[in-house]
């Protein structure tokens, strides 16, 4: 048992931290080059760049918007998001170990804050699921992975709550920990390959939509030429309806890979 | 507001295409379509949407948005289709999912090798039957972005899944046909307007107002070197005569020198709604225009969709940060009242009015204020709409569905049923929808559900208001 949280704790640690670093980064780097390459090739590199921040800080800092609707739901999703970003890095336990290992150290969230924004994430996760299976409408829109990351995210919260609060026989503290360090390394490795990347990704969103609407000069010819319709556009009569696909057409692979 | 009854639901979605050429062009749509090539229809689809990508920056937008879609549900609260159908296809992230599950089932690596593994066959004839029907029940009014916490602009989604479609062939039969009038037809424009025609209206049009006011207000035709080339949705000539005179008699009363021109004059650009290659061309027809006539600025009448394609691509397509200035009608004239050279009479309408804000004109705050600082200097009782400005609600025949005659019952009882409360809710005798479209579908939803509301423009009222100053000379 020892053996198996100390590499967990350790090693494997190390490498969910550095997956998620570097994952996260990676796609941010994408994310940004991307943009980068989408203001460079539009000819006028005119972008509302008050609406961009305004809009951007508007949902990261979400003192006006969020409440207008669906309050109750705002004030959950508000409460999840606050805990999951809030007691992992502060939590005084957890700045002990990295002081340990690296000798870096920093100011800790009282431990009363803590344990109350840690059950705050346990609840809201719990209704948070509830919820998405309640509503007709939110079940049709879900997949798996909606009602499963809620559970997913609030696992490392329960049992680390568990162990630093309950009264456990030694066993039973071994292997609630053991749950604890193994499900917090899982959560930091899949982030950057899931939806959660948003933790990074959301603040670019406003950034991104304002560059997709910047529509590169003569792409709708090349477009058409690329599909082997270069001198029939679709306004003609009869432009997409004549007999076999053109010549030029490639498959999509091709098209992707040239 | 409360879902559609049964019998509504039947109603509005109701098919008037003949079935043997839905079932000929394998499409259960609504909306007539032009027949095109069937077979081989998801290859085709992927065909467009690689190239599509190949050529623009859409990459950009689906891989951050297929990475952060949420499913969190917040949009539907904003969207008024899914407030009346109360139907989940309607959400409007379940509309994007459609496209975006194509991206990442076959343009990401991660989407292409699962698919092997899993023997999955990709793109199916039915996911773009679904597409067709979905992405035009979307108005694209964009009010669902204001709501995304992850800022996923599904009207983006909407605008690309109809341009990929419209490659393969699917495209509403109105829109279509305009466009080609309009870049390949004799008339040039959507309305089929020969020039003969548009002088004669024109001429008409000054003679009315000649007699109504005692002055002489001109339709400048292709006049070289104005200050201002002015173009109107075409369909205003033959439906919003009286938008055109208040236009033409503020110009008259600021003095400044404006023309229209016979080479084009048509600002409708239907490549917003459904195709890029049509966006752009549409645009070059109005940069030649004002070349030719050496103007320095384009002043776009009442039209959201016709000024925002303008203001947003013209510099886009027509010489970058050199290109002409682009303006919507109500920005030059409130500037001009702002700036003392209109004059306008306190209280020359004495019913309440309300303004609807259209989508294309409001959602970015671009054109919000300005309006209802006129209005309020002429109208005695103006009272606002809840919500307006950015927050308005579409006039339920937005992103080109009001010119698709065929689906007319979807738009009253579904896209349009939020409006119509909202309006009602105003009393105002006077609804002022500086849009053509909006103003089109306002009527019909007016004569729907009984508004005792008339639809009119901006400058229809402000004609009444304008105090000339008789002394002074036409020109500038």
């Amino acid at each position: 048992m020892e053996f198996w949280l100390e590499l967990g704790r350790g090693p494997l640690f190390r490498l969910a931290f550095a997956l998620m670093v570097l994952g996260l980064g990676r796609i941010v780097v994408l994310t940004l080059a991307g943009a980068l390459e989408a203001w460079r090739r539009s000819p006028d590199r005119m972008v509302d760049w008050r609406q961009v921040v305004r809009r951007t800080a508007e949902w990261l800092i979400p003192v006006n918007r969020l409440w207008r609707r669906r309050p109750l739901y705002s004030t959950i999703s508000l409460a999840f998001h606050i805990g999951l970003l809030a007691v992992p890095p502060f939590l005084a336990a957890h700045i002990l170990l990295w002081e340990r290992s690296t000798g870096l150290s920093w100011a800790a969230l009282p431990q009363a804050a803590a344990d109350g924004l840690t059950l705050a994430v346990i609840v809201s996760a719990l209704l948070l699921v509830t919820g998405r299976l309640a509503g007709s409408t939110a079940r049709a829109i879900s997949r798996r992975q909606d009602y499963l990351w809620p559970l997913l995210l609030a696992t490392p919260f329960a049992s680390g709550y568990a162990c630093s609060n309950l009264r456990l026989g030694p066993a039973s503290y071994q292997a609630l920990m053991l749950v604890h360090v193994y499900s917090g390394d899982l959560v930091m490795a899949l982030i950057p390959f899931t939806k959660i990347a948003h933790c990074v990704l959301a603040p670019l969103s406003q950034l991104v939509t304002a560059l997709a609407w910047k529509f590169p000069v003569g792409a709708g010819d090349r477009v058409a030429a690329t599909l082997g319709y270069g001198d029939r556009p679709s306004w003609l009569e009869g432009a997409r309806s004549a007999g076999p696909a053109p010549a030029a057409a490639r498959s999509a692979q091709e098209v992707c890979a040239r | 507001m409360r879902t559609l009854t049964e019998a509504e639901r039947r109603r509005a979605f109701a098919s008037s295409r003949k079935p043997e050429i839905a079932a000929r062009q394998r499409l259960p749509v609504r909306y007539h379509v032009e027949d095109f090539e069937v077979a081989d229809r998801p290859r085709r689809f992927l065909q467009a949407m690689a190239a599509i990508l190949k050529h623009t920056h859409y990459r950009l937008a689906l891989d951050h948005y297929a990475r952060v879609s949420a499913k969190c549900a917040r949009c539907t609260a904003q969207c008024q289709i899914y407030l009346a159908t109360g139907d989940p296809r309607d959400v409007p992230c379940y509309r994007s999912e459609l496209l975006l599950s194509v991206y990442r089932r076959h343009f990401t690596l991660a989407g292409v090798l699962r698919g092997r593994l899993l023997g999955d066959p990709g793109l199916s004839d039915r996911q773009v039957q679904e597409m067709a029907e979905s992405f035009y029940n979307c108005t694209a009014c964009r009010r669902c972005w204001l709501e995304c916490p992850m800022g996923i602009d599904h009207g983006l989604i909407t605008h690309l899944g109809r341009y990929i479609l419209s490659e393969i062939g699917i495209a509403p039969r109105a829109l279509v046909v305009s466009t080609r009038e309009q870049l390949a037809g004799a008339t040039g424009n959507t309305s089929a307007i020969p020039v003969p025609a548009l002088l004669d209206s024109l001429e008409f049009l000054s003679e009315e107002m000649e007699e109504a006011k005692g002055i002489e207000i001109p339709f400048p035709v292709d006049r070289q070197g104005a200050r201002y080339l002015f173009l109107a949705p075409v369909s205003d000539f033959l439906m919003e005569a009286d938008t055109l005179m208040g236009i033409a008699a503020v110009f008259r009363a600021t003095g400044d020198s404006w023309t229209l021109g016979t080479g084009y004059y048509d600002a409708i650009n239907y490549g917003l709604f459904y195709n890029d290659q049509v966006l752009e061309h549409v645009l070059r027809k109005i940069r030649r225009e004002a070349e030719r006539l050496g103007v320095e600025a384009i002043v776009i009448g009442e039209c959201g969709h016709a000024s925002r394609t303008a203001k947003q691509f013209y510099p886009t397509y027509c010489g970058g940060r050199e290109a002409l200035p682009v303006l919507n009608i109500m920005e030059y004239t409130h500037q001009a009242w702002k700036q003392g050279r209109l004059r306008l009479r306190a209280d020359a309408i004495s019913e309440p009015v309300t303004y609807h804000d259209p989508c294309n004109l409001a959602r970015l705050g671009w054109i919000v204020e300005q309006p209802r600082e006129l209005l309020r200097a002429f109208c005695a009782r103006y009272v606002e709409m809840t919500p307006g400005g950015r927050e308005n609600i579409c006039c339920g025949g937005g992103g080109g569905t009001v010119s698709i005659d065929e689906i007319r019952p979807y738009r009253m009882l579904v896209g349009g049923r939020a409006k119509a409360e909202q309006i009602r809710a105003t009393g105002a005798r006077y609804c002022v929808a500086p849009c053509a479209n909006c103003k089109k579908q306002l009527r019909e939803l007016a004569e729907e559900y009984g508004l005792e509301c008339e639809i009119v423009g901006l400058h229809d009222l402000l004609y009444k208001a304008i105090i000339f100053d008789r002394e002074s000379e036409y020109g500038g």
